[in-house]
């Protein structure tokens, strides 16, 4: 369970006794998890702390699944989202070019699918976040400033990749 | 002498009209023959009491009938309802003048023909009526195609309601599967249960679940017949994609005396579809195989997969070794939510769904069946 307990799953829906039996079974399995209710909670929550892993329904009053995801984005590029749809209109979401999720799922979602689905999303997250942060280290090391500076730039990297 | 004389000529002239009427009278009975040979409508004749005196051979065709058979008998009797047969002729007997009416014969074997029938009265010099002339023609296949279309019409609209009450039903399914996930682990870790108390909790918790994903399989299935997605266009191989079907299906399959046979055209049989889709129509298909076989028993079931390339389109089908559809439910097996299957077998979506598909696909599926020997069913999907 021990590499459960890295990933952090940001939870959205407005069914508030989905999330809470959810959140708990992916308590249970070590996950670290945040429920929100509502697309603009999830924004507020995501200002905050960095996740990995988001768990977005698609309808919601106030801002739908799809908007939800598309800012949570903005704020964590990283972050996969998973959106999850009670309709049939998994295919009118992609074909609305809406294509950035990480899984579109059909509720009610099989537990243990889902589970293995956020393991993927984590990984495929820490897979382009680490690339990206390589990539941008080289680039600090090529600019040629000074080994102070360079402490203070990659300091600075850490901070914005939720690196400890 | 010469009234002798013009009495020859006037005899001489009337032999020649006579044999110009005789052969007029030839070549209008060899023409009258000739439609009633060639025509595939059904053409008859009664006498004043409605009983047959003429029967074409595309009668004979139509109904199975020779004119042997049918001679001197009454005409209502080919009819599927004698009454209202007999009642569209008085009509005909009224009118003087020709109708027309819809209306259903029985063939030899039983089965009903539908025939746009015209009827009208067959007259003598004198205007008397002295018998009627019908003819039918056979409007079966296309009375066939508009049931179809109405059933399919409605088939959508009931697929669009379902779909709705589908997605309400999604989110109430999705907590009881949450809630029932978390009971099963709270009592995994409870203590002071007793053992009995703990089986019975976790049988109650273990039988909520599978509902629920009884429940889900309805929901996602309707879900998916009332999607109305435009089918893709890719270009694959029928023979991959049915290796795969069976490879997919092959976890079932394992465990049950069930042997499955490719007799597949040679080569690839590449074709421009949607693989996605057309695959739904074997997975339903091969799965109602091996059901039908099942439900058979007995030592060993066989499932054998056909293709076959015929011009524009390839046929692939589905033969089963199992118990057959039994006649009277060959109607209903493509009607939404009929099924055969005892509760919480089937949803009654599956034949429907595939129908659906493969209409989507401008093709379609035909089935033939013998009850106790087993089931075809054979799809055709246009190649491009």
């Amino acid at each position: 369970m021990s590499d459960q307990s890295n990933i952090r799953v940001l939870l959205v829906d407005d069914e508030e006794a989905l999330l809470e039996f959810l959140s708990k079974r992916l308590l249970k399995q070590g996950f670290t998890v945040k429920a929100a209710f509502s697309g603009e909670e999830a924004i507020q929550v995501a200002k905050e702390e960095p996740y990995d892993v988001a768990v977005v329904d698609l309808k919601m009053p106030g801002i739908d699944g799809v908007e939800t995801q598309k800012r949570l984005k903005e704020i964590q590029p990283f972050l996969q989202c998973i959106v999850l749809t009670g309709h049939g209109s998994i295919e009118s979401a992609l074909e609305s070019g809406q294509r950035d999720a990480f899984q579109y799922l059909l509720k009610p979602v099989d537990y243990d699918n889902l589970l293995a689905l956020i393991k993927d999303a984590y990984k495929k997250k820490v897979d382009i976040q680490e690339a990206r942060f390589r990539e941008q280290v080289e680039e600090i090391y090529r600019s040629g400033m000074g080994a102070h500076g360079i402490k203070k730039a990659i300091a600075e990297l850490h901070k914005i990749y939720g690196i400890e | 002498m010469g009234s002798n004389r013009s009495l020859q000529v006037k005899l001489k002239r009337i032999a020649q009209e006579l044999a110009s009427h005789k052969s007029e009278l030839h070549q209008t009975r060899r023409y009258l023959q000739c439609i009633l040979q060639n025509s595939k409508d059904l053409i008859f004749a009664t006498d004043v009491d409605g009983l047959l005196v003429s029967f074409s051979s595309g009668g004979e065709k139509l109904l199975g009938y020779s004119w042997k058979e049918v001679a001197g008998s009454p005409v209502k009797n080919l009819a599927y309802d004698p009454e209202s047969f007999e009642l569209f002729m008085a009509t005909c007997h009224q009118e003087g003048s020709a109708v027309q009416l819809d209306l259903p014969f029985r063939d030899k074997a039983g089965n009903t023909v539908y025939c746009n029938v015209s009827l009208i009265n067959l007259t003598n010099r004198e205007g008397q009526r002295v018998g009627t002339v019908g003819v039918c023609q056979d409007i079966t296949l296309w009375k066939n195609m508009q049931e179809d279309l109405v059933r399919i019409d409605r088939l959508a609209e009931i697929g669009r309601i379902a779909a709705g009450v589908a997605h309400e039903i999604n989110n109430p399914l999705a907590i009881i599967s949450e809630a029932s996930g978390w009971a099963a682990e709270v009592i995994g870790d409870a203590e002071g249960l007793s053992l009995e108390a703990r089986k019975e909790l976790e049988k109650v918790v273990g039988s909520i679940s599978a509902q629920t994903k009884r429940g889900r399989r309805i929901t996602h299935q309707l879900l998916d017949f009332a999607r109305d997605s435009a089918p893709g266009k890719t270009e694959f191989d029928v023979h991959e994609l049915l290796e795969e079907t069976i490879s997919f299906l092959r976890p079932e399959l394992k465990h049950l005396p069930i042997e499955t046979h490719f007799k597949f055209s040679p080569g690839p049989l590449r074709i421009n579809s949607d693989p996605r889709m057309l695959e739904q129509i074997f997975v339903n298909l091969i799965a109602n195989g091996i059901h039908a076989i099942r439900e058979k028993g007995g030592e060993k079931g066989r499932i054998d997969i056909r293709t076959l390339k015929k011009n524009s389109e390839v046929e692939i089908s589905v033969e089963d070794s199992g118990v057959g559809i039994p006649e009277k439910d060959r109607q209903k097996i493509f009607d939404l939510f009929y099924t055969t299957k005892t509760a919480g077998k089937g949803t009654g979506l599956g034949l429907p769904i595939c129908q659906n598909i493969a209409k989507k696909l401008g093709g379609n599926i035909t089935f033939h069946s013998k009850a106790g020997v087993g089931t075809t069913f054979t799809v055709r999907i246009p190649i491009d």
